[in-house]
């Protein structure tokens, strides 16, 4: 059960819209394509107007409107975003080289956090992880040096295109079909993973509308 | 039969199969094996060591679309942690994330009306992506408060930080960026099998604490849960066994009637090369 509805009208209005509207998405399955899509219009509709909801009432208001009323002098830095983002609205009008700025910056901040998140957050620490080294116990030593070579293996099937012999078409044909076998295996969990979402919302339709079962 | 018959017979097939499962057995649950609770000890452990009272800051950011698959571990994971007297402090770097953080938050005060407010706080949703979490990193690392000025939230008392992923910015994002940053502070994530690829290697380098990310992890979990507690959590059920179990019987079933067909419309094919 979902448990998100309560006792009161709405809620009970809500269940009967979720519930319609889930029927017409498994509509879906049977080849009904033109409500589906008049859902899937309505889903994006209620996003826009929750995105711009979240917009206003949790960004704009308490994070620009309020300190700039409350004191404009005391956070220029909001002065400087409020700048760059007339000038970003302004930019087919604006000289090129003006119209740019704030875009650099933008692009500039993403890929600072990402890029050095990405380096010491995840490519030291998992080459630090994927070196073999001795554990606890010789079990530990060989699980370690095991996920060691399938690193390695994995990593090599992703050489193309240089001259290699036949040791290293080996080891990358090994590589390949070790990632072949993860991914098979991780497919393996997804299936099952799709069933639960699809017997959760029949479990919706059956026992929290129709009250079956309860 | 005819190919428009089979098209529309297996989607009836398996929905009545799934509705009947689900009625047949409403409350018998997906059940772990012994084998499969090595995630769940692990999850358990991290939560021992938790002291009274501690902050857990609770990253929400689950999918619209797969959220249904964690929703029994996450219910039953923060109910867990208010009966071991922890508070929650609820974050959201996705619009998605913070609609179904405010659900789940209105939905434990719905359901224990005496739950004091401040043991829910709500840090509302922050703007920035990875920019927003490197400003929950330093508000953590430097004991600063964090949500709405009526009722910010100081981190300084972190003891753990849960994320639920599920979008975009979820468990790699809060690796890559709090991680370095918050010292000895443990991270656990659960997140739908989806993300299981990009989620198992960071338990295996130890940068998360402890992991939950597929259904049968889910249900050792919830397990454990129930025992230690008697059930006195209140709901903390996952799918029904018996549907989930129809359902791949019948996939199954589905896969060798499209391969048995497969072979038999390409034996005509092959007979004519021969010939």
């Amino acid at each position: 059960m979902s448990g998100f509805e309560g006792s009161t009208d709405a809620d009970q209005a809500a269940t009967l819209v979720a519930a319609v509207v889930t029927l017409i998405v498994f509509g879906g399955l049977f080849g009904e394509r033109r409500l589906f899509g008049w859902t899937q219009h309505l889903f994006a509709g209620l996003i826009t107007g929750y995105l711009v909801l979240l917009a206003i009432t949790e960004v704009i208001v308490p994070r620009l409107v309020v300190p700039l009323a409350e004191d404009p002098v005391a956070r220029p830095e909001l002065w400087l975003g409020v700048g760059l983002l007339v000038t970003a609205a302004g930019a087919p009008w604006l000289p090129r080289l003006v119209a740019a700025v704030p875009v650099s910056i933008a692009i500039g901040g993403v890929a600072a956090f990402a890029l050095g998140g990405a380096v010491v957050g995840t490519i030291l620490p998992q080459l630090a992880a994927s070196i073999a080294r001795p554990g606890d116990d010789a079990v530990a030593t060989v699980v370690s040096a095991s996920a060691a070579i399938v690193s390695g293996l994995v990593l090599i099937g992703f050489v193309h295109g240089a001259p290699r012999g036949k040791v290293l078409a080996g080891a990358s044909a090994a590589g390949r079909w070790l990632m072949l076998g993860g991914i098979g295996g991780w497919i393996g969990y997804l299936l099952l993973s799709r069933l639960v979402l699809m017997v959760d919302r029949i479990t919706f339709l059956v026992v929290d509308w129709l009250g079956l079962g309860r | 039969m005819s190919e428009t018959a089979v098209r529309l017979a297996a989607p009836i097939i398996l929905v009545v199969a799934l509705a009947a499962g689900i009625l047949v057995d409403a409350n018998a649950r997906f059940e772990a094996s012994a084998t499969d609770r090595a995630a769940a000890t692990r999850f358990d452990t991290v939560l021992d060591g938790l002291t009274p009272d501690s902050l857990v800051l609770v990253g929400f950011d689950a999918d619209f679309g797969t959220y249904a698959e964690i929703r029994p571990s996450v219910r039953t994971l923060l109910a867990d942690l208010l009966a071991r007297d922890a508070r929650l402090a609820f974050v959201s770097l996705t619009p998605e994330g913070r609609a179904l953080a405010l659900a789940e938050r209105d939905r434990l005060m719905r359901l224990d009306p005496d739950l004091e407010a401040d043991r829910i706080g709500d840090l509302g949703f922050l703007p920035g992506s990875e920019a927003a979490l490197v400003t929950v990193a330093r508000a953590i690392d430097g004991g600063a408060a964090l949500g709405p000025p009526s009722d910010p939230v100081d981190l300084a008392e972190t003891g753990l930080v849960l994320v639920v992923g599920g979008n975009d910015l979820g468990p790699r994002s809060w690796v890559e960026q709090v991680v370095p940053r918050i010292g000895p502070i443990p991270m656990v994530a659960v997140t739908p099998t989806i993300l299981l690829p990009e989620v198992q290697p960071y338990l295996a380098s130890g940068q998360l604490a402890a992991l939950i990310a597929t259904p049968i992890e889910g249900a050792a979990y919830r397990d454990d849960v129930a025992e230690a507690t008697g059930g006195r959590l209140g709901e903390l059920g996952g799918p029904s066994t018996l549907a989930v179990g129809f359902g791949l019987a019948i996939g199954i079933v589905w896969l060798l009637l499209a391969l048995v067909r497969r072979m038999a419309s390409s034996r005509p094919a092959r007979e004519a090369d021969r010939a």
